[in-house]
């Protein structure tokens, strides 16, 4: 058995001989397939994509103050399981292109940790940060959370963690550094998904929706259902927002599909397993727990609004997407 | 198992006149199998536990565990209730967790060696693992295992349990993440697992309610419970656990905050796989020690 091995390590290229190819290095046909080999990787959208992110990874230090970097970290796709097994599934959800990053030690000194998650689109990774985030800050990229012990962030397609086992001044000063090194190795800005303009501005709690394209996470502020009730796929923009305080609070789901007749067919499917009562006079019913719900489908959107305290409250909500 | 949504379980609370409220933050009550005993868990805690500094009092530790064990068993002394449990003859695998953020304390591990080889077991029958267990010679003729594990929230199966702790043992782990890993509970089927786990140690020392991201850790979101679950029935303590991680949720945000995404594979333990109950009202709850916000 033959094999050949490539890896790009801080813009280092190692490449992996096995013994049969090492005792044919110096002929004439080994040589001739290597530069073919090297020529058709650099021609290869993939190695291209791989290459920029390990460009991202080259900014990293080997060494700051008193940390050194000792693991160098680089998953693609399920190989994450290896890493954070069902947590790589929170990336996976959202289309995970690969994740980078590196461990940093020193003698005394608590573990941190860098890990760069490239999503396939700006849009993934923003999707990511939503999940993420408990209030609306901006220290960090396009959107970011500090704590004493991690801070994360999101910019262009990339979702970013950096965390420590224990908070000190050593390695709070350590994630801060890094978190700014990094975010400034990521040159471009992501777009935000068009759909969250469209969300109404009043009484959103702030930081407070989610962007997804994964049903598990239509359950992430109520329980609405246990299975895919209104189609979400990787094909639909799904956004789930909360509104009013939290004594009064309701739930706006948007959801937008490829198509007007898949909206439709998600709203009528909804209809018909949530609230069949709902006629076109009657747009707007309470439920056995009060609260009032409505569904309506208008061109390739699906809206809900769950949990309203009043009818005027769920009234006014879905008029402010459409005024 | 039927697919359930919102609307559903508001129809069966208006029917059963039960509390709306409690039955949509748990629809894993709504469904549950009538069982014919109830499930013994023991909760018990101790104020002192952390006293002495950020590391848990091992003396204390070892109090913990025997007192609740008894109580468990119904024993009137730790020998006599760990030898209830574990025979001489046994090969011993302590199924631990060794996530770096928060493992299962140390001090437990050795205490339930400790026990283990008390009852009679020879050294070589006893091993401590997490992510070896497949290639571990103990725990591959094991003849008993201990679960224990922290309970903490999760990113992709809502809160990591005892059901989830012994997904090291399976060949390969991403068969057990469909639908935010609702089939957990087969893992107690595999050979290495099946019928072999003589006690459940749900660890709530410093339980993590909250986390941002999948990979993030922060003191902020844990606090010091100083608590033990233990008990036979692994989707019963689970169950407790999940109401206790619940019930902090609330107080802390003030507001429900359900799991993102619902702890479902608990629930489904009870009415799908049938491992256990997580019906609160079929579970028999026993409570030791300090008494202040238990939230159960």
């Amino acid at each position: 058995m033959t094999y050949l091995r490539v890896r790009i390590i801080k813009s280092r290229i190692f490449v992996c001989l096995n013994e049969e190819w090492q005792n044919n290095l110096y002929s004439k046909t080994m040589r001739n397939v290597l530069i073919s080999v090297f020529i058709a990787l650099s021609a290869c959208p993939s190695v291209f994509i791989h290459a920029q992110k390990i460009d991202l990874m080259d900014q990293l230090p080997e060494q700051y103050q008193s940390y050194k970097a000792t693991d160098w970290l680089d998953y693609t796709g399920e190989a994450l399981y290896d890493y954070i097994n069902g947590g790589a599934e929170l990336y996976l959800s959202y289309g995970l292109a690969g994740m980078t990053g590196c461990k940093y030690n020193g003698e005394g000194l608590p573990q941190v940790t860098v890990e760069v998650y490239e999503m396939t689109s700006p849009k993934n990774a923003f999707g990511v940060y939503t999940q993420s985030r408990d209030r609306e800050e901006y220290a960090y990229g396009q959107g970011s959370q500090s704590y004493d012990d991690f801070i994360l962030f999101w910019k262009d397609r990339y979702f970013v963690t950096i965390t420590t086992h224990k908070a000190t001044p050593e390695s709070r000063e350590a994630l801060k550094y890094l978190a700014s090194l990094i975010e400034k190795a990521i040159p471009a800005k992501g777009e935000i998904p068009a759909l969250v303009k469209e969300l109404p501005t009043e009484g959103l709690t702030p930081g407070g929706y989610l962007y997804f394209h994964h049903y598990i996470w239509l359950n992430a502020y109520l329980f609405i259902a246990d299975y895919n009730i209104v189609d979400i796929s990787d094909q639909t923009d799904a956004i789930l927002a909360k509104y009013g305080d939290a004594d009064a609070r309701c739930y706006l789901l948007l959801v937008a599909y490829p198509t007007d007749e898949a909206a439709q067919t998600a709203g009528e499917k909804l209809k018909k397993q949530f609230a069949p009562e709902l006629t076109p006079a009657n747009p707007i019913i309470q439920l056995e727990d009060t609260t009032w719900f409505t569904l309506r489908v208008k061109a390739n959107k699906l809206c809900a609004v769950f949990n309203g305290h009043t009818r005027q409250q769920v009234e006014n909500l879905y008029q402010s997407i459409y005024k | 198992m039927e697919a359930i949504s919102r609307r559903e379980l508001l129809k069966r609370a208006a029917v059963l006149a039960v509390g709306t409220p409690l039955l949509l933050n748990r629809p894993v009550t709504a469904w549950a199998n009538e069982k014919e005993a109830a499930s013994k868990v023991v909760l018990i805690r101790n104020q002192q536990l952390f006293a002495g500094g950020d590391t848990p009092d091992p003396v204390i530790c070892e109090q913990m565990l025997d007192e609740a064990l008894c109580t468990l068993t119904g024993k009137k002394e730790a020998a006599e209730a760990w030898a209830s449990i574990i025979q001489p003859s046994d090969i011993v695998g302590i199924k631990t967790n060794a996530w770096k953020s928060l493992p299962t304390p140390p001090e437990l591990n050795e205490i339930l060696k400790a026990r283990v080889l008390s009852a009679g077991v020879k050294e070589d029958n006893v091993s401590i693992d997490d992510r070896g267990v497949k290639t571990n010679p103990v725990f591959q003729k094991s003849t008993a295992l201990i679960n224990i594990r922290p309970m903490r929230t999760h990113a992709w199966s809502g809160v990591g349990t005892l059901l989830k702790n012994y997904i090291t043992f399976a060949e390969k782990l991403s068969d057990y993440h469909d639908d935010s890993c609702a089939p957990l509970a087969t893992l107690h089927q595999l050979p290495m697992v099946k019928g072999k786990t003589r006690l459940y140690v749900l660890v709530l020392f410093t339980p993590q309610f909250h986390h941002l991201a999948a990979s993030t850790f922060s003191e902020e979101f844990t606090w010091k419970y100083n608590g033990l679950l233990i008990g036979f029935d692994p989707v019963a303590i689970d169950s407790v656990g999940l109401r206790i991680i619940e019930a902090k949720r609330r107080e802390y945000f003030k507001e429900d905050r359900p799991l993102n995404p619902p702890a479902k594979h608990i629930a489904l333990a009870d009415t799908r796989y049938h491992l256990g109950t997580s019906d609160p009202s079929k579970i028999e709850l026993v409570k030791l020690g300090w008494d202040t916000d238990t939230y159960v």
